[in-house]
């Protein structure tokens, strides 16, 4: 599977540039970057891709009109729910205290959503 | 021209009124003109935390609508000279006061003295809005609780929206010990989601509630250890670069305790 499939790069992109703090959202018709955190008690809504280039703590939901090509991709990884089209996953009870410091990228794969390493070449 | 601090968190109890209490104090016995202002209507208590509750005849809300002259509604200490309190109205609507009023007293006072310090009400609601108001600074107060910085952290967002100037941390109420076991949130495990200028450390200390119900404010104890945590931020206020305390647990100190937690700023 491709990475980042066309259909959804050609989406325009919404550059957010600051931390979002608990109380905040963004909600996009396209991909979304942030170049920040997404804190607990921050949401994140985009129709396309969402990468996070910080610490992903929040909740974000990627291909929010259904796409199941949608992915979420931070350096960080460590969400308090993801939704990718209409599928949404929580960390397993208990294991918030365990960090990731490697990017990592949620995708669908067999009708569920897998975690994987970011691998820019895959 | 005077600074115009808010102190303000979002989650109650989590030591906004100590806090003002204390720093103000603080900066009184640096010989800095200090003014404190309770913006808790209708939930008054910065007046009993400083013993001064006896002495109030008029409030904030009296000198904003010109019932009386602003300088009769401020109370002077009755041990620093160059300390008063604006006391909140305990029976009026809480809507008593506007943000442009707000602004406008800040704006008086400011003129007269060297730290306006405003307690903030719990919450993001009207209260907030005219707390921050007039305020050119903001210090938030959180607990290592994860609760509390999850408000601290909604109030930090709304802050910077409001463009009240980059605000920084103080951690309340840190035991060492429990951080120690892993039971509390760690000063490097609040940063890492703050991500905002730590101005201090308090412990959580007995010597508060005592001080508290006697209407003397923690700092005038030299022994107080959240009394020297309140007296190095004060003086952080002024510019002075102050070490972070290293707080040691209070138990079995001897022989495990001997590691300083609070190494990073
Ligand atoms: N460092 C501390 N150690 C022990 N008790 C504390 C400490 N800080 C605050 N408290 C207590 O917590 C309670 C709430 O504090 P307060 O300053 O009134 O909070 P707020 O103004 O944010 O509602 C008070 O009873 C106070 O004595
Ligand atoms: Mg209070």
């Amino acid at each position: 599977m491709e990475q980042w499939p066309d259909r959804l790069t050609n989406l325009p992109t919404t550059m957010v540039n600051r931390t979002l703090r608990s109380g905040q959202s963004i909600n996009s018709d396209g991909n979304v970057v942030v170049l920040g955190d997404v804190n607990p008690g921050a949401e994140v809504s985009a129709v396309g891709h969402i990468v996070v280039m910080g610490a992903l703590r929040g909740v974000v939901h990627a291909g929010s009109t259904g796409n199941e090509n949608a992915t979420i991709t931070a350096l960080e990884l460590v969400p308090t729910q993801l939704r990718i089209a209409t599928h949404i996953t929580r960390p397993p009870d208990g294991s918030n205290k365990d960090k990731s410091y490697r990017p990592e990228t949620a995708r669908i794969r067999d009708d569920e959503v897998i975690i994987e390493e970011y691998n820019p070449t895959k | 021209m005077g600074k115009v601090i808010v102190i303000t968190s979002g989650k109650g109890g989590v030591g906004k009124t100590t806090t003002t209490a204390n720093i103000g104090t603080a900066l009184a016995m640096l010989d800095k003109k200090v003014v404190m202002v309770d913006t808790d209507i209708g939930l008054r208590n910065l007046d009993v935390v400083l013993g001064l509750e006896n002495r109030i005849v008029y409030d904030i809300v009296d000198a904003v609508r010109g019932n009386c002259r602003l300088n009769q509604a401020l109370i002077k200490d009755k041990r620093f000279g160059n300390m008063y309190l604006l006391p909140a109205a305990q029976t009026k609507d809480k809507t008593a006061v506007t943000e442009e009023q707000m602004v406008e007293l800040c704006d008086k006072l400011k003129d007269e003295f060297d730290f306006v310090i405003i307690d903030c009400p719990a919450g993001i609601e009207h209260g907030f809005r005219n707390a921050i108001a007039g305020a050119e600074e903001a210090i938030v107060v959180t607990t290592p609780e994860v609760s509390a910085v999850r408000d601290a952290d909604r109030i930090i967002g709304l802050l910077e929206a409001a463009e009240v100037r980059s605000p920084r941390l103080i951690i309340n109420r840190i035991r060492t010990n429990m951080v120690q076991s892993g039971d509390m949130m760690s000063v490097d495990d609040i940063l890492s989601i703050l991500a905002v200028e730590l101005l201090g450390i308090v412990p959580d200390d007995d010597a508060i509630i005592i001080s508290t119900n006697r209407g003397e404010p923690t700092v005038m104890d030299d022994a107080s250890q959240p009394g020297q945590a309140y007296r190095n931020i004060a003086r952080r206020l002024c510019g002075e670069e102050v070490p972070l305390m290293t707080l040691t647990a209070k138990k079995n100190s001897f022989f495990s305790r001997l590691k300083s937690l609070f190494s990073g700023e």
